[in-house]
């Protein structure tokens, strides 16, 4: 056995020591003179099909390989065009017109507002359609292409927000020929589509790759190709960017973000994110006809009670420890400050800081003794202030964020321990049944707040039987809800942006939710190998993000140097740990074989289909 | 997790040993009808055990699938519907193991993609990387654990014997982020050596050029299996051999003047082998649950890490599917090595 | 029990000790846990918890060894020493803990599947078989995913997929002590099922139970911190917590070598010492391979 061994360990030096040479090789000439950018990401593609797809890189992947009724304009991200050249609509607000551009698809056929009108009736007629953007048709009434170029949209009462739809347009000649929407996985490269790229091939839970579409009609991008690299493990993608891998990754976690930092190749870029972390309370939950519901302690129901734990919350030490330092604390509400336009604050007087002192006697004055164990009470002695954190599994900062309230918790009195629930206990008992006293949430808030809103409005509060709404805080309040449906008829923007504001506001004070911090969007990537990229919004230096916007400019105006890959970067200096690797190695090599025959069989059955 | 090692021959021995309530005249058909049978009363109970266990979930999956995208209580019904929620028990429990027989194991809720075809891209993979990473832990495992026996109380014995009891002392997630950032990333001066996610590179080229780099790719992760999997099978190896040496024949043979390396190879390894050989395969789920590990370390994109993705979601149908299969899997392999052993050993057929 | 059981009991134990101490790497095993028991027990007399409350950390992030920071910070400030020390308390008690479990499910199948025959033991083996071929990490997994993580979910879910070889390697030595020509009076004058499987098998398989039971800890350590890095977790600082978390907070490219040795060390350290311990019982307490090591 031990010369067999030898002979195998000698075969596998032999190959291990000829592979990256062979690899570089075999690369060579198909990347020469070719413009490659690789995005790594923290998430695989759950499906193709736009009309299934929820996750965040399947929706990015969207926005960079179709066109949408309109696209967020980018450098003020206000509405823009994108399919539609123009559009107005109906002086009661119910009635859209669009004039759609003169385009082809990357087959060669016109696009033509019937191409978006099938689009939208398909999800409006076909439940399994739904899944990945059902709600934003729930208030069309009608959608028709009286012609080749005009698209008609009718809605049940006006909506604000009908200029940021998130739904890619499809092109009707290949898509009606789907069957069943819920099962079809739109795997066939290259695909039709139109927009800065087409999908060229798509290795599931490995990569996917992207050529530019040369008919793109803001132009062909500068790059030739763009490519989308899976990581399951956050750490080995950092490791991928410094070996050069990967050439951008975004929405990165602090810890990973910080490790890009010392490398003269890689630009650290932070800019203010569009997410907000807040708290919800439990402040007596109710369902949508108004009965309580769930086992939310009875001291939150009191607001003093709700602003002393505000007041208890140090929203500095949790950007500072929390996010280290990259995250900006929330003075305000559920929009974050990078929305200017609609981003409130509470200064003066309003503003509610970090004060124990004050907490305590805020407790005090409103009868809550503290026990010998330093544990209050309520005012009718019954129950202890002794409250549940829930948070979710598999979340570090959620569960740093909970040992810090812990510790501040305990100062003014109150106990809080934290419960670890899987999203489904923890949408369930956060969003339905109310099984909680504080929880962590947030929201990624779209150029256009109206979503977030509301989520915090009485009809989002479940059912009487108990079935979710999609609330957020099981809030019910009149003033919230009379400035909800004033905004939402309100086609002035200023003064929309005001109501939205006091909306705001009125979360602020009666402290359903409490705000934390908005973390920033944190992202990196090495200068090396993108010579120009253009963030959103691109107005003020480092503002704009790169990655998981609402809209794919930045990826459009990538721009790199023409010269072979980075699989280069492994070529070099094998020899010291490939020792270590040999013995493996070289059986590794045989199982290979074995696997590739298989692979073999299974690429002529996919051919046949 | 780890079945402790040094019960593992005592075990292996009273699986298939002698002196069982099995009669003699049962021929090695019958035997291997009644292993059979067990398999399937056992694949059986896989299937009952998975469909009750996945019910005591407390939670609603419909809320979960939906969670992040707010849908009116109609959508929600409709999704409910849509999934078979909202029947009895007993005859959701009916549907599941109709389906299931049927090798329909459900839609996941993250892919929106039945799970059949998930398991189905998965498997390769996963089989690549068992496969080859047991193979080098058998064989290493095998041949130190011979050589051990061989030289018992000497110092390589107590070199070989320490290393694989440090190894398998060392948590296999942890082993692994280690070689990650060592000989993946780089650390320091020393550059990275292997890549650091998946199974192959986005560029690979076809045909040898391609073998070529899954077989990099497979360095670390491999590396990683073998190393805390290896110890079992040479210590088994390793004390098999040496309850072999102490029997009267190889004294004899060596009484006879045959050389020590004769005796070793045609009479003591071969005896010795069969139980190890057993144990492989009896043990194959704990190489599964290194795999786990290792896939969710390195990316390798198996059923491990489909199966680790599935907890974290958490995707329910993904992970009882995942887990069905992963169990029926083992249980088959394991029925066919105690029906190969008994037909292989004279000693337990002769019984 | 009579003065006589007693004094051959000890004289029993007298001598697995003379034994057990030629075992060299048996003896460092059980120092080197002995050690860790120790600093775990005295460790809330000789620390301050508050050290572990984030909010009253004193260390800067992430910092390297010094000399108020023996094994240097983790990302919060806190010291890794005292994390360690505290996290040993948790790690050992959930490791001895699921141990006893599955040592209690493993005994009482096994020594029931011994000493019964037909169908009930029949049954018995079955399901032993079954848990013993499936594999316990994946199992353990889906049981700690469904039931929610807490120190007792995670005892529970260790235990009750660990128990499969006790109960085997347990009805072999049933099995072999029945077999003597004792039981066989003590059955004949009239000895119920209970009284011979407490009375006369229990005290001859108990030894082997415990040697068993102390490989059953070093498993049930490792995977407790496999379960945690995984995402199960007992909400409790244990080793396998601190690993966890120097993955999530990137202590890895931080440069954070600490952070990562320290723990992972240790979980080495003391499973090596309970697999030796364990190793050194067996070849004093197993005939069998008493005989090998000749």
């Amino acid at each position: 056995m031990g010369k067999w061994l030898a002979r195998l360990t000698a075969l596998g030096v032999a190959l291990v020591l000829a592979a990256p040479v062979t690899a570089a090789q075999a690369a060579d000439p198909a990347t020469t003179g070719k413009k490659t950018v690789r995005i790594g990401s923290i998430q695989s593609v759950d499906s193709m099909n736009p009309f299934l797809a929820v996750r965040l890189i399947a929706g990015q992947l969207q926005r960079w390989t179709y066109m949408f009724l309109t696209a967020p304009d980018p450098k003020t991200l206000k509405p823009g065009p994108d399919l539609a050249e123009s559009w107005e609509s109906s002086d009661d607000g119910l009635t859209w017109t669009f004039k759609i551009r003169q385009a082809k698809w990357s087959d060669g056929q016109p696009v033509t507002a019937h191409d978006a009108a099938w689009t939208f009736n398909k999800i409006m007629t076909d439940d399994a359609a739904k899944t990945g953007n059902g709600p934003a048709v729930e208030n069309f009434e009608t959608v028709t292409a009286t012609d080749d170029r005009t698209l008609v949209i009718k809605t049940k009462a006006p909506q604000a927000s009908m200029l940021s739809n998130p739904i890619p347009i499809v092109p009707k000649h290949i898509w009606e020929k789907v069957g069943d929407m819920a099962t079809f996985e739109n795997e066939t490269y290259p695909a039709v589509t139109n927009g800065a790229y087409i999908p060229i091939e798509h290795k599931k839970d490995n990569y996917v790759k992207l050529k530019a579409n040369p008919d793109y009609w803001q132009g062909k991008p500068k790059i030739d190709e763009l490519q989308v690299i899976f990581y399951e493990n956050p750490e080995a993608a950092i490791a991928g960017l410094k070996k050069g891998d990967i050439d951008l990754i975004g929405r990165l976690a602090a810890p990973q973000f910080e490790a890009g930092a010392g490398d003269p190749n890689i630009v650290q870029w932070n800019t203010p994110g569009r997410r907000a972390a807040y708290l919800q309370i439990n402040h007596g939950a109710t369902t949508s006809d108004d009965k309580e519901i769930g086992d939310g302690h009875p001291a939150l129901k009191d607001p003093k009670v709700r602003q002393a734990i505000h007041h208890a919350i140090d929203k500095q030490a949790l950007v500072d420890q929390v996010q280290n330092g990259l995250a900006v604390p929330a003075n305000g509400s559920i929009v974050p400050p990078m929305y200017t336009d609609f981003f409130w604050e509470a200064t003066g007087a309003d503003k509610i800081s970090f004060d124990l002192a004050k907490a305590n006697q805020i407790l005090d004055e409103a009868g809550y003794k503290k026990g010998d164990d330093g544990v209050r009470t309520m005012p009718d002695g019954k129950r202890k202030l002794e409250m549940r954190f829930s948070i979710h599994t598999d979340t570090p900062t959620e569960d740093k964020l909970a040992q810090f309230l812990t510790g501040w918790f305990k100062e003014i009195g109150i106990t809080l321990t934290t419960r670890k629930l899987d999203s489904n206990k923890f949408t369930e008992e956060t969003g339905s049944t109310a099984l909680f006293d504080i929880a962590i949430s947030g929201w990624s808030v779209n150029p256009d707040p109206e979503e977030v809103l509301a989520t915090h409005l009485c009809s989002r509060r479940p059912t009487p039987t108990g079935e979710g709404g999609g609330t957020e805080s099981f809030y019910c309040d009149k003033q919230y809800e009379d400035l909800y449906q004033s905004q939402l008829k309100e086609l002035d923007a200023t003064k929309r942006a005001d109501m939205i504001k006091q909306m705001q506001q009125r979360l602020y004070t009666d402290a359903p939710v409490i705000a934390i911090y908005y973390p920033n969007n944190l992202e990196l990537y090495r200068k090396d190998r993108i010579t120009s990229i253009t963030p959103i919004p691109a107005g003020k230096q480092g503002e704009g993000i790169l990655y998981g916007g609402a809209s794919g400019y930045p990826m459009i105006t990538l721009d790199a140097p023409a010269v072979a890959t980075g699989a280069s970067a492994e070529g070099g200096g094998s020899n010291t740990g490939m020792i270590i690797g040999i013995a493996a190695a070289a059986v590794v090599v045989l199982g290979v074989g074995g696997f590739l025959l298989s692979r073999r069989r299974k690429t002529t059955s996919d051919e046949r289909e | 997790m780890a079945t402790p090692l040094e019960t593992e021959p005592a075990a292996v021995q009273t699986a298939a040993g002698p002196g069982e309530d099995r009669p003699a005249y049962r021929g090695t058909l019958r035997y291997a009808l009644t292993k059979l049978g067990g398999a399937l009363l056992s694949i059986g109970m896989v299937i009952v055990a998975t469909f009750f266990l996945f019910r005591l979930i407390p939670g609603d999956p419909v809320i979960a699938y939906t969670r992040d995208v707010p849908l009116s209580p109609d959508q929600i019904e409709l999704l409910r519907r849509q999934m078979g929620l909202d029947k009895p028990l007993m005859q959701q429990f009916a549907d599941f193991v109709l389906r299931t027989l049927q090798f329909d194991l459900g839609t996941s809720y993250e892919y929106k993609r039945p799970v059949t075809d998930l398991i189905g891209e998965r498997v390769g993979p996963t089989l690549l990387l068992t496969g080859v990473g047991l193979f080098i832990a058998v064989s290493l495992g095998l041949w130190q654990g011979t050589r051990a026996a061989w030289h018992h109380g000497g110092r390589l014995d107590r070199f070989s014997t320490g290393v694989s009891l440090v190894l398998w002392s060392v948590p296999t997630f942890w082993l692994g982020l280690l070689l990650l950032m060592v000989l993946g990333a780089g650390i320091g001066p020393i550059p990275g050596l292997f890549p650091t996610r998946g199974m192959e590179s986005v560029d690979a080229p076809d045909g040898f050029g391609y073998v070529l780099d899954v077989a990099h790719h497979m360095v670390l992760p491999c590396l990683t299996l073998v190393a805390v999997v290896y110890a079992q099978y040479l210590l088994v190896m390793r004390s098999s051999l040496l309850d072999e040496i102490g029997q009267d024949y190889v004294t004899t043979a060596r009484a006879k003047g045959l050389r020590d390396d004769m005796v070793r190879r045609r009479h003591a390894i071969p005896n010795a082998l069969l139980p190890t050989v057993t144990l492989v395969f009896i043990h194959i789920g704990f190489v599964v649950g290194g795999a786990v590990s290792v896939e969710t370390v390195y990316s390798w994109p198996g059923l491990g890490l489909l199966f680790y993705e599935a907890i974290k979601g958490p995707d329910f149908a993904v992970m009882q599917g995942t887990f069905m299969v992963v169990c029926v899997a083992v249980i088959i392999m394991n029925t066919l090595a105690d029906v190969a052993y008994h037909v292989l050993d004279p000693r337990v057929r002769s019984a | 029990m009579s003065a006589v059981t007693w004094a051959r009991r000890r004289s029993a134990l007298a001598r697995f000790w003379q034994q057990y101490r030629r075992q060299r790497a048996g003896v460092v095993g059980a120092v080197v846990l002995l050690v860790f028991v120790v600093l775990a027990v005295i460790t809330p007399l000789i620390t301050d918890r508050t050290g572990m409350d984030v909010t009253k950390a004193t260390g800067d992030k992430m910092a390297p060894p010094s000399l108020e920071f023996l094994l240097g910070t983790d990302e919060s400030g806190r010291s890794i020493l005292l994390m360690i020390l505290w996290g040993s308390r948790v790690s050992l008690l959930i490791g001895f803990l699921s141990a006893l479990l599955s040592m209690v499910i493993g005994t009482v199948v096994g020594i029931a599947a011994g000493h019964f025959r037909g169908w009930a033991s029949a049954t018995l083996m079955r399901i032993t078989d079954w848990f013993l071929v499936l594999p316990s990490l994946v199992l353990a997994l889906v049981l700690s995913a469904i039931l929610g993580g807490s120190t007792s979910t995670i005892i529970l879910a260790i235990g009750i997929t660990s128990w499969a070889s006790t109960a085997r390697l347990i009805r072999a030595q049933t099995l072999a002590v029945e077999a003597r020509p004792y039981i066989e009076r003590s059955k004949a004058l009239g000895a119920g099922h209970w009284h011979v499987m407490t009375r006369h098998v229990l005290p001859n398989v108990a030894p082997l139970v415990l040697a068993n039971t102390t490989l059953q800890v070093a498993s049930a350590i490792v995977a407790e911190s496999t379960l945690a890095f995984l995402g199960a977790d007992s909400g409790q600082a244990s080793w396998g917590q601190l690993l966890r978390g120097s993955y999530d907070w990137g202590a890895a490219t931080a440069g954070a070598w600490w952070y990562i040795l320290a723990p992972g060390l240790c979980i080495v350290a003391v499973v090596l010492a309970f697999t030796l311990c364990g190793r050194a019982m067996e070849a004093v307490l197993n005939p069998r391979l008493r005989g090998v090591s000749r």
